[in-house]
């Protein structure tokens, strides 16, 4: 394209305004400005691709392992529950499978790990040393993350029913009795009552908060029916 | 004419374009992210080398609230003046617990406090209006019964028992409307000396906090009341935990203390340190000070230490104080070894670091015991061996065995400390026994070095594996944060045959540690022995006396026969020469408080044994008979109170409550009350920041901005 009008040097040819811009016209010297400015939108482009992927990286990632994770602990569990105690799902896990939860109203199905410590929350819904195991006599707390595992507490109701399958593959089942939001310091959740048969799930809140670390909490309490089965 | 508007084709386009961009972001995204996830999943944290394999994990109970006693609300108002007189190496205490009732109703007020682990409780009386009552030692029930009768006639009375060597009891019942009961408590105990490089230092300790502990076991509750009293490893939990104020709760200074120290340390002074309070210093004479806080009032939340270091030259190397009794003197003789001359080869070592991560080392604790430990760490040399244990509900080592120190080793072991975080349990079992393996091994000399702040609840037991598992390894405790369990680290090592160092700040942190270090380098003075003048029948504690670390006192009391004179000689092995040193009974001090002294260490003694697994009964005889005679408060007994005068009428109501202490200084309470696990992560934020970014893509490839680009 090289007409009179695409002259690189001029908007306008014999007094009549040219289409513009011209396609071709890269190589013609700008002002300095121009310049500097054509540069710095360049690397703001190429600057904020980078952030984008490794933004999306880091998003999937958090993702990705909870995801993987949960593979690799089922592995654990069919040994846990062919005997073996403590069986780490990968060589150098600093936790290990205690309990399997479901819902299965919700198809959720989760490998609960040892420990509520953010480590092993990345990989599994944790529970809480100091509380009763899950399916047994107490108060068993179990904690997760909103936007990953435990994001279907958010749809939960009263009265649905939570099975916990117990390293010797008895399974107790629980009904949901209460939802509630606590601060983060309400300890009282973890208390265990005389003669209780708890399950308590907690999660953050609310459940579309951005960022992690705020000081509400979901509490969901779930109580047990008595009725055991072996599988 | 204008630029030609972009066609309906065009806009189709530019839109199509746009969305397989973002598709194709997003895949990307997604794919770099499950890879990453597999690359991390198999390749990350190599740090957790093995664990605890043997046995399950124990459940404990992170705290229990609401000791008995009740509302804190309903407690009386508490103030505490202090006034410790110290004389050479010895310190008298008296303690005065002002409580007051600001109500228009009748009173009662449990308060659980902290002493000295080595205070011999001696003398307790109560001042109510201007009348005092001398308390008297009963044998713990019966001192309860005592003090549940005046309770309930309406008498004012007051009850001191002690719950643990370093943790006791007041109650105070019957406290009138808009008045004031005053319980003063007097104890005694000797000061920790030591001699660095010919200079003597003395410390004394005041623990003003019970910090909270962690307890393990399953809880149990009470048959009748359905209350939890303790667990089944600690039963007794709920009477060493005092309700506590948390940081944001306490507003002002809930209980607070004046202290003041009259110091006259015999010989001239050279500086007085106050390490954890601002003081004020008043040199009376070249060997006499006075010592008071600064602030006058301070809130009882980390304990007092106060420093001081004798001119040089002046360290006395040796002292012996009689007192007279009525049917035996005591004695009380207190010696600094010479220094040990380096034998033969040095022997390669082989040192295990454990290191408390629990929940209660959150905040200042356990940043002090990370560089502590990095410290250490850097002190091996190339033919030492290593190893380090971290712990809170379950103990994890870095190495399955000791491992050279090499330099790489090294680097790699502080690189793993700088990354442990604080949280969970104390369940010190599992680290003690991963790292005592009961062997013994002549070709190395095994040191244990424990890094942690004590906070648990189930001491004797922990004493007892120590005790068993020993072999020929010894075990150094270093006590970390503003209120350690002294009782728990001072025992620990005793049974461990090792020393205990206490780190109060992070400032510290270097000299204490190159002060253990010292000690673990240097030779140990051993079989020591003592013998007394014929015919004294001396009943001495300590026995057998234990090996000495470099600058370490041997602090021996004894019941003797009254004798003309005579010497008492040690002896002991120092390297390799024998040395032996004498004392002529009469040029002793005459000293006083020397039998409650003796006392107190034979009740200590005792006490030990039960750790051995001596017969309860037994035991509790001995220390009875003694604890009476000496009027101690013990594990067995308790001193009691009774004002004679009726007070409040049998229809007037009584309230009460347990007075709350502060959180410790430093502390971090997430760390031990607990919360409530962390349910979220951060990838719907990742997810916004990457799609504002990604928008700030696409507008620098709008045509308007594009066309600018373009000028470039």
């Amino acid at each position: 394209m090289s007409t009179v009008c695409h002259n690189c040097s001029h908007h306008e040819f014999l007094g009549v305004e040219c289409a513009w811009p011209a396609p071709t016209c890269r190589d013609v010297a700008a002002p300095r400005h121009q310049r500097i400015v054509a540069w710095s939108i360049k690397a703001i482009a190429a600057v904020s691709l980078l952030v984008a992927l490794s933004q999306f990286g880091q998003a999937g990632y958090i993702h990705a392992k909870a995801w993987l994770a949960q593979t690799l602990i089922s592995q654990a569990w069919q040994k846990t529950l062919a005997g073996a105690s403590q069986v780490k799902p990968w060589p150098w896990a600093d936790t290990w499978p205690v309990a399997r939860l479901s819902v299965p109203a919700r198809g959720v199905e989760l490998y609960v790990l040892a420990g509520s410590q953010g480590r092993s929350l990345a990989f599994g819904p944790g529970h809480v040393f100091g509380t009763a195991d899950p399916g047994a006599l107490g108060n068993s707390v179990i904690g997760g993350h909103r936007d990953t595992h435990f994001a279907f507490l958010e749809w939960v109701q009263a009265g649905e029913a939570v099975e916990v399958e117990m390293p010797t593959g008895e399974v107790a089942v629980y009904r949901i009795t209460d939802q509630r939001v606590v601060d983060k310091s309400d300890t009282g959740v973890l208390a265990s009552p005389p003669d209780t048969h708890r399950l308590t799930l907690v999660t953050c809140y609310p459940f579309d908060a951005l960022r992690a670390g705020g000081p509400l909490r979901y509490v969901v309490t779930a109580e047990q029916l008595g009725a055991s089965e072996t599988l | 004419m204008t630029p030609a508007p972009l066609g309906l084709r065009d806009r189709a386009r530019e839109v199509a374009e746009l969305l397989a961009r973002l598709l194709l972001m997003f895949i990307t995204g997604l794919g770099v992210s499950l890879a990453l996830g597999a690359v991390v999943l198999l390749l990350a944290g190599p740090a957790q080398a093995a664990s605890r394999e043997d046995g399950s994990v124990q459940q404990g109970t992170l705290l229990f609230r609401g000791a008995d006693g009740g509302d804190p609300v309903a407690a009386p108002l508490l103030h505490t003046d202090v006034t410790l007189r110290v004389s050479g190496p010895i310190v008298r205490a008296k303690v005065v617990q002002r409580f007051r009732n600001p109500a228009d109703d009748w009173r009662e007020g449990t308060y659980v406090f902290p002493l000295p682990e080595n205070a011999a409780v001696d003398r307790m009386r109560i001042q109510v209006a201007d009348r005092v009552i001398e308390g008297e030692i009963q044998a713990r029930a019966q001192a309860q019964a005592t003090y549940e009768k005046a309770k309930a006639e309406g008498k004012a009375t007051a009850l001191v028992s002690q719950e643990r060597p370093n943790i006791f009891t007041t109650r105070v019942a019957n406290i009138g409307p808009r008045d004031e009961i005053r319980v003063e408590i007097e104890y005694q105990h000797t000061l920790d000396y030591a001699v660095a490089e010919g200079v003597g230092r003395y410390s004394l300790r005041f623990p003003m906090v019970v910090a909270p502990r962690y307890i393990p076991g399953k809880v149990i509750a009470d048959e009748e009341s359905g209350a939890t009293t303790g667990t089944d490893v600690v039963p007794d939990a709920a009477a060493i935990l005092p309700p506590m104020m948390l940081p944001d709760e306490a507003g002002p200074i809930i209980n607070p203390v004046s202290l003041n120290v009259y110091l006259d340390a015999g010989v001239p002074i050279a500086s007085v340190d106050s390490p954890f309070h601002r003081v004020r210093v008043d040199t009376l004479k070249p060997s006499v000070r006075r010592i008071r806080l600064s602030e006058g009032r301070t809130p009882a939340n980390r304990d007092f230490v106060l420093n001081w270091t004798l001119a040089a030259g002046t360290a006395p190397s040796a002292t012996l104080f009689v007192e007279p009794g009525k049917d035996r003197d005591h004695a009380l003789l207190m010696l600094v070894p010479p220094a040990p001359s380096a034998v033969g080869k040095r022997l390669p070592r082989e040192v295990v670091y454990i290191i408390d991560t629990s929940g209660s080392m959150e905040g200042e604790s356990i940043v002090q015991a990370r560089e502590a430990l990095a410290m250490a760490l850097a002190r091996l040399d190339a033919e030492d061996r290593f190893n380090v244990i971290e712990f809170n509900s379950t103990a994890s080592a870095l190495y399955t065995s000791a491992q050279p120190a090499s330099r790489a080793n090294v680097d790699h072991a502080v690189r793993w400390v700088q990354r442990l975080r604080a949280n969970g349990g104390t369940e010190m079992a599992g680290a003690l026994a991963l790292a005592l393996d009961g062997g013994r091994n002549a070709d190395r000399v095994r040191q244990i070095v424990f890094l942690t702040d004590g906070a648990v609840g189930n001491e004797a037991q922990l004493f007892g594996m120590i005790q068993q598992r020993l072999g020929d390894s010894r075990l150094f405790t270093v006590g970390i944060g503003s209120a350690p369990n002294s009782h728990f680290m001072r025992k620990a090592a005793q049974a461990g045959r090792g020393t205990f160092t206490y780190i109060g700040k992070i400032e510290e942190v270097r000299a204490r540690m190159s002060e253990l270090f010292t000690k673990l380098e240097s030779p140990v003075v051993k079989g020591l022995t003592i013998t007394w003048p014929s015919g004294a029948r001396a009943d001495a504690s300590p026995d057998p006396l234990p090996d000495l670390y470099l600058g370490e006192p041997v602090v021996v009391a004894a019941a003797i026969d009254r004798t003309v004179g005579g010497e008492v000689r040690l002896s002991g092995d120092a390297g390799d020469i024998r040395w032996t040193s004498s004392l002529a009974l009469g040029d002793a001090n005459p000293g006083e408080g020397m039998g409650v002294l003796w006392a107190r260490q034979k009740i200590d003694h005792w006490m030990d044994t039960l750790a051995d697994g001596a017969d309860e009964a037994v035991v509790r005889k001995q220390v009875l008979a003694l604890a009476l005679e000496f009027q101690l408060v013990s594990k067995f007994t308790s001193f009691v109170a009774v004002d004679k005068t009726p007070a409040r009428s049998a229809d007037a109501r009584l309230q009460s409550g347990a007075v709350p202490g502060h959180f410790p200084a430093g502390w971090s309470p997430s760390g031990v009350v607990g919360e409530l696990p962390q349910g979220a992560t951060d990838a719907r934020w990742h997810l916004l920041l990457g799609l504002m970014a990604l928008a700030a893509f696409f507008l620098t490839r709008t045509p308007r901005v594009r066309q600018l680009s373009m000028k470039g």
